[in-house]
C-alpha cells in the first residue's frame, strides 16, 4: 500500500509535467485564436485618464463663521476600445462633521451604434437637466443648490439599473434621449419623513423596478437653446410586504437652457431654469389621537439663474469675472411632517475664473427659513 | 387615471422619438454636416463649461474625454468625432 503511495507521489512530477506540455501547446492555441479576433486591438488603444474636482466653502452669517464642507470627488474614465468605456466618480464629503466615501456612479456603456449606447451600473440619469450636469460645482456658478434640488429636494440623484441613450441629427436641430430602467426611489417610513424618499439607495426595497426618461431637443442649428422633458414612474416605492408597498409615485421634470456669446456686450449670457414636480400616493397614518390622517403628498419646485461673463474683452483680468443670480422656489407638501410652506432662495454671486475648470465663487444668499449668509467656495478642477 | 397618463406621456415620446429617428436619417442639412471641428467645440462645450485649451490634454486623453462626453452631454457621434479629430490636430 505504501509502495503505490510512494509510486504515484513520484509519478505526479512527471504526470503533471506532461500535462503542462500539453497546456503549454494549448495555451499558444487558444493564445493565437484570442489574438486572431482582438486583431483590431493597436498599442495604447485601452486608455485611461482621471479628472473630477475639489472643493471647500466658508459660510458666513450672523452667529457663525465656518469653513464646512470639503468635497474630493476624482472621475476615472476608462476607455477600453471604441465601443467599451467606464466611468466612475468616487465621492469624499465632510459636510456632515465626518468623513463620507460614496460611489457617485459607476457606469458601464458599450456603443451600440453612432446614436445609441447601452449602459448599466450605477449612472445619473438624466432626470431633469440640473443634477448630474449643471449642478456639478465648476457648472454651477452658484456654491449652493436650489431649494428642491439639494437633499430633501425632489426627484432621484442616481440611479442603478441600466439605461439607452443617444445623440441624434435632426435636419438643423438635434435631438438627445436617455431611457432607463432601474431600482428606482425607495420610501421613506419613519415618523419624521414619511412619504418622503431615499434617491440614492444601493439596493431595492422590494421587486418592482422604476422606469423613465428625459428626451432633450435643441431647436437650432448653434446649439445655444436645449429644452427637455422628463419623466420617471415608479409603481411601488414601498418595501415588500409592508403596509406601504403598493405606494407609487410619478415624476415628471421640464429644463431649458440658452447660452449665447453677445458681441456688442463683449461677453458670454447663459440662462437656466428647470421646473420638477412629485405626486406620491396618499398615505394613512395612525395619529397621536388614536385615527387617521393623510396628506396630499404632492411637491414642485423650480429655479431660474443667469449668468454673464465678458470673456470677449481684452483685458485678462477683467474677462475672467462672472456675474451670477438665481431663484428658486420648493413647495413641499404643506401637511406633511417633514413639509411645510412654501421656501424660496436668492443668489447673487461673483465668480473669479483661475482656469477654465477652476474658480472661486463669492456669494450672497437669502433663503426664506435661514438666515442670510455670505458663502465663498474654491473649486478646483483637475 | 394615472395610468392613462403615463400610458399617453409614453405614447407621445415613442412618436416624436421614433418619428425622429426616421426622420433624422435623411434630413442632416448639409450647413450641420459641413460644421468644422472647431465651431463644433465652440458651440458645445462652451454651453456647460468653459472650452478647454487644445494643449490641456494629450491626444489619448481627448479621446477619452470625447467618450465621456458624449454620454455626459449626450452630443452625437459625429460632434464628437470631429471635435476630438480639431483638439487632436492642433494640440500635442
Amino acid at each position: 500500500m505504501k509502495k503505490i503511495f510512494l509510486s504515484v507521489i513520484f509519478c505526479l512530477p512527471i504526470l503533471a509535467s506532461k500535462n503542462l506540455s500539453a497546456q503549454t501547446m494549448d495555451s499558444m492555441n487558444v493564445a493565437n485564436s484570442y489574438l486572431n479576433s482582438n486583431s483590431n486591438s493597436t498599442s495604447g488603444s485601452n486608455k485611461m485618464l482621471i479628472m473630477g474636482n475639489a472643493e471647500g466653502i466658508f459660510v458666513l452669517d450672523s452667529s457663525s463663521a465656518n469653513f464646512t464642507d470639503v468635497n474630493f470627488k476624482p472621475i476615472f474614465l476608462w476607455m477600453l476600445s471604441d465601443k467599451l468605456f467606464i466611468e466612475a466618480e468616487a465621492e469624499i464629503e465632510t459636510g456632515d462633521g465626518e468623513a463620507h466615501l460614496g460611489l457617485e456612479y459607476a457606469n458601464m456603456c458599450y456603443k451600440l451604434n453612432d446614436y445609441m449606447t447601452i449602459h448599466a451600473g450605477r449612472f445619473l440619469q438624466k432626470f431633469g437637466a440640473y443634477r448630474g450636469r449643471n449642478g456639478e460645482a465648476f457648472l454651477n456658478r452658484q456654491p449652493t443648490k436650489p431649494v428642491g434640488f439639494g437633499d430633501g429636494g425632489i426627484g432621484p440623484m442616481n440611479e442603478v439599473g441600466v439605461g439607452l441613450q443617444g445623440g441624434l441629427p435632426f435636419g438643423a436641430m438635434k435631438l438627445n434621449y436617455d431611457f432607463y430602467v432601474s431600482n428606482g426611489v425607495e420610501l421613506l417610513t419613519d415618523s419624521a419623513n414619511v412619504g418622503q424618499f431615499e434617491y440614492e439607495a444601493y439596493l431595492d426595497n422590494n421587486k418592482n423596478k422604476a422606469y423613465g426618461g428625459r428626451i432633450g431637443i435643441l431647436p437650432f442649428s448653434n446649439s445655444c437653446v436645449e429644452l427637455g422633458v422628463s419623466l420617471e414612474r415608479n409603481d411601488k416605492t414601498g418595501e415588500v410586504g409592508s403596509e406601504f408597498a403598493n405606494i407609487g409615485s410619478t415624476m415628471m421634470a421640464f429644463d431649458g437652457s440658452f447660452f449665447h456669446k453677445i458681441s456688442p456686450l463683449k461677453g458670454t449670457f447663459r440662462l437656466l431654469g428647470e421646473f420638477k414636480n412629485q405626486n406620491t400616493d396618499e398615505i394613512n397614518l395612525a395619529s397621536d389621537s388614536g385615527g387617521f390622517y393623510a396628506f396630499k403628498n404632492y411637491s414642485s419646485c423650480f429655479y431660474v439663474g443667469a449668468s454673464f461673463r465678458p470673456d470677449l474683452l481684452k483685458n485678462k483680468c477683467l474677462r475672467n469675472f462672472e456675474i451670477a443670480g438665481r431663484y428658486s422656489q420648493f413647495n413641499p407638501p404643506v401637511d406633511a411632517p417633514w413639509g411645510g410652506p412654501q421656501r424660496t432662495q436668492t443668489s447673487i454671486s461673483i465668480d473669479y475664473w483661475l482656469h477654465w475648470n477652476t474658480l472661486v465663487k463669492f456669494c450672497y444668499q437669502m433663503q426664506t427659513d435661514t438666515p442670510n449668509q455670505f458663502i465663498a467656495q474654491a473649486v478646483f478642477g483637475f | 387615471m394615472k395610468k392613462k397618463i403615463f400610458l399617453t406621456f409614453s405614447l407621445i415620446f415613442t412618436l416624436i422619438f421614433g418619428g425622429m429617428i426616421l426622420i433624422s436619417s435623411c434630413t442632416v442639412t448639409q450647413k450641420i454636416a459641413d460644421k468644422p471641428g472647431v465651431q463644433l467645440w465652440a458651440e458645445n462645450c462652451n454651453r456647460c463649461h468653459n472650452a478647454p485649451a487644445v494643449g490641456e490634454f494629450s491626444n489619448a486623453q481627448w479621446d477619452v474625454i470625447g467618450q465621456h462626453m458624449m454620454l455626459r452631454a449626450n452630443l452625437t457621434c459625429d460632434e464628437t468625432n470631429k471635435i476630438v479629430a480639431y483638439l487632436e490636430g492642433a494640440g500635442l
